[in-house]
């Protein structure tokens, strides 16, 4: 046998040898030690729910910043001092007015239309609109948007323009009403629901009644009608009597009103903790994973005439996630903040669940580690913390999966209860310390002038040879907070997509011509999306 | 179970899970692929035996033992299932429709070009081909270009491509800086690719970028100018045209299957493969300019070049573009996801491409006798509409808008244009369109035998298949 046969007869049982063997996880590196975060969640029995991160630039760099509730502890905004790609570093912003007690969680969104991002804050007690005015600055402008941040226990929040409004209305999810008498048990809050006047003031709340203990809020066009209801997740932990999961009908210009058992609604009882949507199935309409303890549930529409009528198919999908994956614990899992994303960029979408015991609820897995799902082309998905060495038993509540250092991966943030809040830096196919590409990705932004700049209601659609995945853009939802970022789509193995938004008035975008692994912004009326490079590290605050 | 299932299963077994195993007597083996070969693997071979395993596997007649066919995907260059039914295991147009590479590219040799026989379908059955025909709404007919000097063509556009980029990210930062809006013209290798506009934001306006992709990453092959590297172009034809699904494409990373055309093979063909094949195409000899040895012909040929820069063609068709360094390096450095990267953690493979018959000018730089600017222009207008005879758009590319031809080798590989359907270089000249319009009307403005002059000169421009050293 000659020296090349040789070789190539030794080489091929490399070959042979070297094939990855399923849909590949992405590596994750725990850099919460070196990244500068030390923040946890803390509190008695009102803080057992809540805990959100907020993920956001706040300093006009696109390096997201990341906002934590803190319950009996102060809440603190880190400042992202990340480098393109490389480990996870923030700083704590000192004398910052957001550093508030009794914060549960925290929305980012632009509510006047500024261009600057404004963040909703969530507590037991006022809750707080502040003003972005740049370099992370805020001002608290309750006063201002004739707001009343009320008392109740608030643990979370939804946002949708309605119509040509110039300012969103505001739906605040209210948790047990702790003044009724018999307290907790049957006493949930209702939820408020505050459409701006004429002038842009928040002067006028209409109870959303009855309310059942939400712990998750979502404005999310369901049936693709043009018109958002609003859904929410409901604990069952403390109402009675008819208490349900809910979703609202919300016309414009007149009081909400709930769907029925007549139109479609069945009745639902969970622990909704948290809501997280996604159009898994590829109809164009928004599919929703609700955390429980349990029996979470993945709601997707079985109506073909239009009534809101909805099955589970968690177990066929595999997300479930009832119990603990790892470990000889057969009892219950908690399930709190999830959100759909595609970690690994195989252009399938995944599913991170933050999970983690109530307090001390024996009868519930007391280490109950995140499930980090990865999608799979069958529709299914495929547990992969373990894989992805994320496994964490802490105690969670809130989470994101978000870009921080802007290389195309998406990193994890979650915020624990009297432990520490944890970060994963995204290495994709990397290893040790040194991150590596998975499939190819687009981050995009859609901006429209006027109000509602950043398109909150609208659809995107970024499609590659005969699959189109769908995006509803929201303010709202998961567990207590939400990001307001680069819209995220894996593409795979795709050098190149199209993409169109249909606007929230219904209007549809030309399809966009997009290239692989860039940063793209989608503006109103231009046919063509402008690109944009990433700094190479975070600019920090200007002193 | 027939004997010809239980000889299929033998030798499935043996192409899936022990190549190595492989005796050289193996009675009755019809695998085309006999070996493969590991990415990893290739720093042990000398240039000389990955290019004649990737010449192997170039002229390679695949058969289904190897994994030819798809019966479950379609020619898309991204995984894309077939509609179920039945359907042929060859098709003329939705593929597979070859058997092998030089099964086409085979004019004058392996690695050359191709009549109009072998045209092929491009972008038909992405999805589904059960109604398709040759009618132009269903695909893009094209003939077979020729691979002589393509890894100089590669090694071209990846400087190119760093080139523009550069200037792209010191535009950027220069409005950063000021906060201001900036403007800055896209030049790579003395050939301008149209403008930029910065915001004071740091978003970049695309709109006005002219002859290349708006990631400005140059793609030097097909006659659309719309792919990155040979490997790419390599992964996406075996695809189509054999139903060879690599894994770095087709692979459980990105199907959750490990045969995802479902034809019972596995692992059909692999990264150092993909590497062997890309260096062997790299490595064919770069196409010379041939002068006759008649010296009325010789003359004319020589005068026919100062012709064709009077007429302006070589304003597209650039004779020389200058190249810094002749190492090629295996993956490139612009492949995305689905074609192995550098970041993919395999080791690159680092082949010098050979210098001869190049020269140098005073700053070092190669010159490439390439006679194209690796640039798309609009080619055809209401005037001359023959080369907006397709239908469907490329990759974001307009009907009447082609890279320009690379010229050298011209002389050898009749017959032209981006269909094949011209038999002569006159008529070619003469379909000129759009942006050529000017040119071509110098053209016609010149004497008869200073037109036939011009052809001379093309004709002298050809392909050799002289060995290389």
């Amino acid at each position: 046998m000659n020296r090349l046969k040789k070789l190539l007869l030794m080489s091929a049982l490399l070959t042979v040898t070297s094939y990855a063997l399923a849909i590949e996880s992405p590596q994750m590196r725990e850099e919460t030690a070196t990244s500068g975060i030390s923040h946890q969640y803390t509190g008695g029995w009102e803080y057992f729910v809540g805990g959100g991160v907020a993920a956001f630039d706040c300093n006009d760099d696109q390096y997201p910043e990341l906002y934590f509730a803190g319950g009996a502890s102060s809440a603190a905004l880190y400042i992202n001092q990340s480098a393109l790609g490389q480990p996870l570093k923030f700083s704590k912003k000192s004398n910052s007015n957001l550093a508030l007690d009794a914060v549960t969680g925290a929305y980012p969104l632009d509510i006047d239309n500024d261009g600057i991002l404004d963040l909703v804050v969530l507590r037991l007690g006022e809750n707080m609109l502040f003003k972005g005015t740049g370099n992370c600055q805020f001002e608290n402008a309750n006063k201002e948007w004739g707001f009343d941040g009320g008392n109740a226990w608030t643990t979370a929040f939804a946002a949708t323009w309605e119509g040509k409004s110039t300012k969103p209305s505001l739906a605040f999810g209210n948790y047990v009403d702790r003044s009724q008498a018999g307290s907790p048990f049957g006493t949930c809050h209702d939820t408020d629901f505050y459409r701006p006047n004429e002038r842009g003031q928040y002067s006028q709340n209409t109870p959303l009644t009855p309310g059942y203990c939400a712990l998750s809020l979502l404005f999310t066009d369901w049936n693709r009608s043009g018109q958002p209801s609003l859904k929410i997740a409901n604990d069952r932990q403390y109402y009675r009597g008819e208490g349900q999961e809910q979703l609202w009908k919300i016309p414009q210009g007149k009081p909400p009103v709930r769907y029925t058992v007549e139109e479609g609604w069945h009745r639902q009882r969970i622990w909704g903790m948290g809501i997280a949507a996604a159009d898994l199935t590829g109809d164009g309409k928004p599919d929703y994973y609700i955390t429980s303890m349990a029996d979470n549930k993945l709601s997707t529409l079985a109506s073909q005439d239009g009534s809101a009528r909805f099955k589970d198919i968690a177990r066929v999908s595999g997300v479930t996630a009832h119990r603990p994956f790892t470990g000889n614990a057969v009892l219950p899992s908690t399930g709190w903040h999830a959100q759909f994303d595609d970690v690994n960029n195989d252009s399938f979408i995944d599913l991170y669940v933050v999970k983690g015991n109530v307090e001390a609820m024996s009868d519930f897995a007391t280490l109950d580690p995140n499930n980090l799902f990865l999608g799979t082309p069958e529709g299914k998905f495929i547990e992969s913390a373990e894989r992805s060495d994320m496994l964490s038993f802490h105690r969670g509540r809130g989470g994101s999966l978000v870009d921080l250092n802007l290389d195309g991966l998406l990193d994890v943030v979650v915020v624990n209860r009297k432990q520490d809040s944890q970060i994963w830096r995204n290495l994709g196919a990397g290893s040790a310390d040194k991150s590596a590409a998975m499939g190819n990705w687009l981050a995009l932004k859609i901006v429209q002038s006027g109000s509602n700049r950043n398109a909150i209601g609208a659809f995107i659609e970024v499609r590659v040879a005969d699959r189109t995945q769908s995006r509803e853009v929201t303010v709202g939802g998961g567990h207590a907070g939400d990001k307001a970022h680069w819209h995220h789509f894996g593409i795979g193995v795709a050098e190149r997509a199209v993409a169109r938004v249909q606007w929230p008035d219904g209007e549809w975008s030309p399809w966009i011509r997009l290239f692989a692994n860039q940063h793209a912004r989608i503006s109103r009326d231009k046919s063509t999306a402008d690109t944009w490079l990433p700094f190479a590290s975070a600019k920090g605050l200007t002193q | 179970m027939s004997a010809l299932k239980i000889i299929t299963l033998l030798l499935g077994t043996v192409s899936l899970t022990a190549i190595a195993a492989t005796p050289d007597d193996l009675i009755g083996d019809e695998r085309a692929v006999k070996q493969h070969i590991a990415q990893a693997e290739l720093q042990n071979f000398s240039a000389k035996e990955i290019i004649a395993h990737g010449k192997m596997l170039f002229n390679a007649k695949f058969t289904a033992l190897d994994g030819a066919g798809r019966p479950a995907a379609t020619s898309s260059e991204i995984p894309v299932k077939k509609d179920p039914g039945i359907s042929l295991a060859m098709f003329r147009t939705a593929g597979p429709d070859s058997n092998a590479c030089a099964g086409c590219h085979n004019q004058p040799g392996s690695g050359g070009a191709g009549e109009f026989v072998v045209n092929v379908f491009a972008a038909s059955g992405v999805t589904n081909v059960d109604f398709d025909t040759l009618e132009p709404q269903f695909s893009n007919e094209r003939g077979t270009p020729h691979l002589h000097g393509s890894g100089l063509v590669e090694l071209l556009a990846r400087e190119m491509s760093a080139q523009l980029q550069a200037i792209r990210s010191k535009a950027v930062e220069q409005a950063r800086t000021s906060k201001a809006s900036v403007q800055v013209r896209l030049t790579a290798k003395g050939i301008d690719f149209g403008e930029l506009s910065i915001g004071a934001d740091g978003f970049i306006d695309i709109s006005k970028i002219d002859g290349v992709d708006h990631d400005l990453i140059v793609r030097p092959f097909s006659q659309k100018g719309v792919f990155t590297s040979l490997r790419q172009f390599t992964i996406n034809a075996m695809n189509a045209h054999h139903g060879i699904q690599s894994d770095e494409r087709w692979g459980t990373q990105w199907t959750n299957s490990d045969d995802f055309d479902e034809d019972g093979y596995q692992h059909e063909i692999s990264s150092g493969d993909l590497t062997a094949i890309s260096i062997y195409q790299a490595s064919i000899q770069t196409p010379v300019q041939q002068l006759s040895q008649n010296k009325v012909l010789k003359q004319a040929a020589i005068e026919g070049e100062q012709l064709f820069n009077d007429a302006d063609c070589s304003g597209c068709h650039t004779q020389y573009l200058p190249l810094k360094s002749l190492l090629f390096s295996e993956p490139g450095p612009y492949n995305a996801a689905g074609n192995l990267r550098p970041s993919d953690g395999q080791p690159s493979y680092q082949y010098p491409i050979s210098a001869e018959g190049l020269s140098q000018d005073a700053q070092g730089n190669w010159l490439i006798p390439i006679f194209s600017d690796l640039k798309r222009h609009v080619i055809a207008d209401s005037d001359k509409p023959h080369f907006a005879n397709e239908r469907l758009s490329q990759r974001f590319i307009a009907i009447d808008e082609f890279m320009s031809a690379k010229l050298w080798g011209v002389g050898s590989t009749a017959p032209f244009g981006h269909r094949g359907d011209v038999s002569t270089l006159m008529e070619v000249i003469l379909h000129h369109g759009g942006e050529a319009s000017a040119s071509r009307l110098k053209f016609e403005a010149m004497t008869d035998l200073e037109r036939r002059k011009i052809v001379e000169f093309l004709k002298s421009l050809q392909l050799t298949l002289a060995e290389v050293k």
